[in-house]
């Protein structure tokens, strides 16, 4: 016999799991610290990548300058300035990345229970048509 | 009006019932779009001119996710670009990279902007694209939306400009890249599009979740507004020429367009809003319902019975 509830539990349930799912499950598998400190290493190359191509477009832009003040101590100075502006722009890169990510775990984490009490709602119904658990016979044997 | 609100049930229903065949027809209709004004515009690389190369490539995006359209829409237009000057291609392979790794590390599942926003550009209805971005998503949608008019610009600058750029040994590259660097860099144009533009979304996105009535109305003409103001204060400031009569007309047009987006997503009946007011242990709570305007499409099925004449047969 189909039971009319069940289909209803069991439709929200695909339901929500087509549309949060993406959002929900490649998350759930990881603790916190885990989940935010792999997206953040990632971040990281992602910034560093990001940064030396610049450089290098940067540096060909300012080629003729770069050849004709060619000295030590310009060049350490721009390097230094290089180094600044990177690490400024890795630290803010790497905040932004953190709240987003810390944003995405906790909402992931919030579907994750409203997965789970859907997913009960659906076992109690299940609970209702099975037949009682057997006792072993001859009651207690202790 | 009411025969408008029919029309929108329909077209939900019709949405419903073939959506499986609706959504790779738009994402067709979008990508042949956008490679076909790419071979218009900048078609330097006459091997991917041929006419069936974009609708070849438009129907296999039409089975493919909006990033990866993107994706190949990118790879389209560096293409082309290296079929007239290695240094823009660099520029421009840089900068999509640079926005890929930085911007859509996060996944926001925006990048048809990217391609969306020079679209409407060519199509001469940019100002529509704050608007409804503004209305439909969040306020980071700023970035691909500058993005896009970066992209529109330079391309501009290399359709405008392809006779220096082309690919020959007369000029050293170096000086030619700088000469590059410095117009891009320098284009106070696309700056002052690239601010009318954000400044524009966000007014856009903040005016229309506030809590009064008509507010998308009100975010669609305070948007617009921002817009004409950076537009004119640009065209005073940094000495930039925009055609006036072309400017207005295609403000006006968009906010039409912005108009029927608005009556498509949100209609409301502000005259039956309610308001009510209740409290639990933690909270007051002010609360005000505002009812959707709704329809049922009329489902009007004409049967005609006739006599028929039984024929039967003769013995």
């Amino acid at each position: 016999m189909l039971s009319e509830e069940k289909i209803k539990i069991m439709t929200s349930l695909a339901m929500f799991e087509k549309h949060e799912g993406k959002r929900i499950f490649p998350i759930n598998r990881y603790f916190k610290s885990d989940y935010i400190s792999s997206k953040l290493f990632r971040s990281f190359f992602s910034y560093t990548l990001s940064f030396v191509l610049c450089l290098v477009l940067w540096e060909l832009y300012g080629m003729e300058q770069w050849l004709t003040t060619m000295e030590l101590k310009g060049l350490t100075a721009a390097g230094m300035r290089i180094g600044l502006i990177y690490l400024i722009g890795l630290i803010i890169y790497l905040g932004i990345s953190a709240v987003v990510y810390m944003k995405r775990y906790e909402y992931a984490s919030r579907g994750t229970k409203v997965y789970l009490a859907k997913l009960k709602r659906l076992d109690k119904r299940y609970e209702g048509n099975t037949r009682p658990l057997k006792r072993p016979k001859g009651g207690r044997t202790s | 009006m009411m025969g408008l609100l029919v029309f929108k049930e329909r077209l939900k229903e019709f949405y419903a019932r073939f959506e499986i065949y609706i959504t790779p027809v738009i994402k067709f209709l979008f990508s042949l779009l956008a490679f076909s004004l790419m071979n218009k515009n900048i078609g330097f690389m006459t091997k991917l001119t041929e006419p069936y190369i974009p609708l070849v490539l438009a129907l296999v995006c039409s089975f493919l996710p909006y990033g990866a359209i993107s994706f190949l829409a990118a790879g389209f237009m560096l293409a082309h670009l290296s079929g007239i000057s290695l240094e823009i291609t660099l520029v421009m392979a840089v900068f999509i990279v640079v926005v890929g790794l930085l911007y859509y590390g996060f996944q926001p599942g925006d990048s048809y902007l990217l391609v969306l926003t020079p679209v409407f550009f060519l199509l001469k209805i940019p100002y529509a694209i704050p608007l409804i971005v503004g209305l439909s998503g969040s306020v980071i949608s700023v970035i691909p939306v500058s993005c896009g008019v970066f992209i529109y610009y330079t391309l501009l600058y290399v359709k405008q400009n392809a006779g220096v750029l082309t690919n020959d040994m007369s000029v050293d590259q170096v000086v030619k890249f700088m000469q590059l660097m410095k117009v891009l860099l320098s284009n106070k144009l696309m700056l002052v599009m690239v601010t009318a533009f954000a400044l524009s979304l966000v007014v856009v996105a903040v005016t229309r979740s506030l809590s009064m009535d008509y507010s998308w109305i009100i975010a669609i003409v305070a948007g617009s507004i921002a817009q004409l103001g950076v537009i004119f204060v640009g065209d005073i400031v940094a000495d930039v020429s925009v055609s006036v009569i072309l400017l207005l007309v295609g403000i006006l047009f968009s906010i039409v367009i912005a108009g029927i987006y608005t009556f498509f997503v949100f209609a409301v009946d502000y005259s039956r809003t309610e308001y009510v007011q209740f409290e639990d242990d933690d909270y007051y709570y002010y609360v005000k319902a505002v009812p959707k305007l709704t329809v049922s499409a009329p489902d009007v099925k004409v049967q005609k019975i006739n006599a028929r004449k039984l024929q039967r047969p003769q013995r």
